[in-house]
């Protein structure tokens, strides 16, 4: 785009960062319209824009609720960040991982809170097939991003594991989240708290699950070992 | 449980200008090959360990336990995802040392001598691509697996060395 004389204006904006601006604008919109094109177009008008540039958009407001999580993904990122630089200038004490793991969703989640009671409708909409690229990927980073901020430095298997664990917690919490009716959203982080915690666990009990089963192998052998010598014995009398 | 220390904050990449896609790829595929090649010598050990060529496999080994040291810190520093086949790589690479040592010991350098020659050329194509995106800007990394080619050749030419002796 240029004006007319081939210059570019001093406020030229390209095509993406002018839908950006709706979205974000359209946000206000979502508690009373849902993710809608109706929020849209109220987010257009405060712009000063025709509602008509809510058309640039799906109807299904995937791009809005798109648009939403990606930008809670960077205000996360931009968190962890800031913590990381005080951790490292010494201004704040570094975090056990259950506590950073525990902190670091609750953030997440608390970003859902104005729009909680719509939220269900988003979800529903992320999930539809055309989106589930999209959504995934903003998903799969968002838990990389965690992970990466807490310290993991894995390079074997347990890269994928750990990132599996996270993917259930933050998901799982998601989902009482949006049921959850108690003060402050209390019995959603117990919840968390919760899972957290079995999750730090699952180390040790795979540990306690392969010692249990060799003692078992090994009472096994004996017994067989046993049984056969008295065939044997029995055989030869 | 689990030990997750945190990470120093030396090796900061800006990963902001780097081509992702590309360097990923690099990363995790030299990765995967040198955990490949530790199995691989970690398997020729477990059969020919106590012979005459065992201190040579064991220097080999050794080098390459270098390389797949760097490649772990590369990973870290890059944010680069390890392979998903791991495991096999892990069963594969051991098979694959132990059985070509159950050949004996020319078997075990032949594998040796073939395994360096593609690790080689594969790292060769590495630095031609490397070179045409930046040179200036994958400064570190070029020197780093021009280094590690020269010494996967040097580990090509031992092979040939002790497959023509044996």
């Amino acid at each position: 785009y240029t004006g007319q004389g081939g210059q570019e204006s001093e406020d030229y904006e390209s095509e993406e960062q002018l839908q950006h601006r709706i979205l974000t604008a359209a946000l206000e919109f979502v508690p009373e319209h849902g993710w809608t094109a109706e929020a849209i177009a109220e987010g257009a008008k405060t712009l000063g824009l025709s509602a008509a540039a809510a058309g640039m958009f799906h109807s299904d407001g995937s791009e809005l609720i798109l648009h939403f999580v990606s930008q809670c993904n960077t205000k996360l990122s931009e968190l962890l960040e800031q913590e990381q630089k005080l951790v490292q200038l010494g201004e704040a004490e570094k975090k056990p991982t259950d506590q950073f793991l525990r902190d670091a969703v609750q953030a997440r989640l608390r970003m859902l809170i104005p729009y909680i009671e719509k939220w269900p409708q988003a979800l529903s909409i992320l999930l539809l097939p055309h989106n589930i690229p999209s959504s995934l990927n903003l998903l799969t980073s968002m838990i990389d991003d965690i992970w990466h901020y807490a310290g993991d430095q894995s390079t074997d298997f347990n890269w994928y594991t750990r990132r599996a664990v996270l993917t259930g917690i933050y998901n799982t919490t998601e989902l009482v989240m949006i049921q959850d009716s108690s003060p402050d959203f209390e019995d959603t982080w117990r919840f968390l708290e919760n899972r957290v915690a079995d999750a730090m666990n699952m180390g040790n009990t795979a540990n306690q699950v392969q010692s249990t089963g060799e003692a078992v192998v090994q009472g096994l052998m004996g017994a067989a070992v046993t049984v056969s010598y008295a065939e044997t014995s029995r055989a030869v009398r | 449980a689990g030990g997750v220390s945190l990470r120093r904050c030396s090796t900061r990449v800006n990963l902001e200008d780097v081509n992702r896609p590309v360097i990923d790829r690099i990363i995790r595929v030299d990765h995967a090959g040198e955990y490949g090649a530790n199995r691989i010598y970690a398997g020729q050990m477990a059969v020919l360990g106590r012979s005459s060529v065992g201190p040579v496999i064991q220097q080999m080994w050794n080098q390459e336990k270098d390389h797949l040291k760097k490649f772990n810190e590369l990973m870290v520093a890059y944010r680069v995802r390890p392979t998903v086949l791991l495991p096999f790589w892990n069963v594969a690479g051991f098979v694959l040392g132990a059985g070509s040592a159950l050949l004996g010991k020319k078997g075990a350098m032949a594998c040796t001598v073939a395994v360096e020659e593609s690790i080689s050329d594969h790292y060769n194509s590495q630095i031609r691509t490397l070179m045409e995106e930046d040179p200036e800007k994958y400064k570190e990394l070029l020197q780093v697996i021009k280094q590690f080619r020269d010494d996967e050749r040097e580990h090509h030419d031992i092979g040939l060395e002790h497959d023509a002796e044996a």
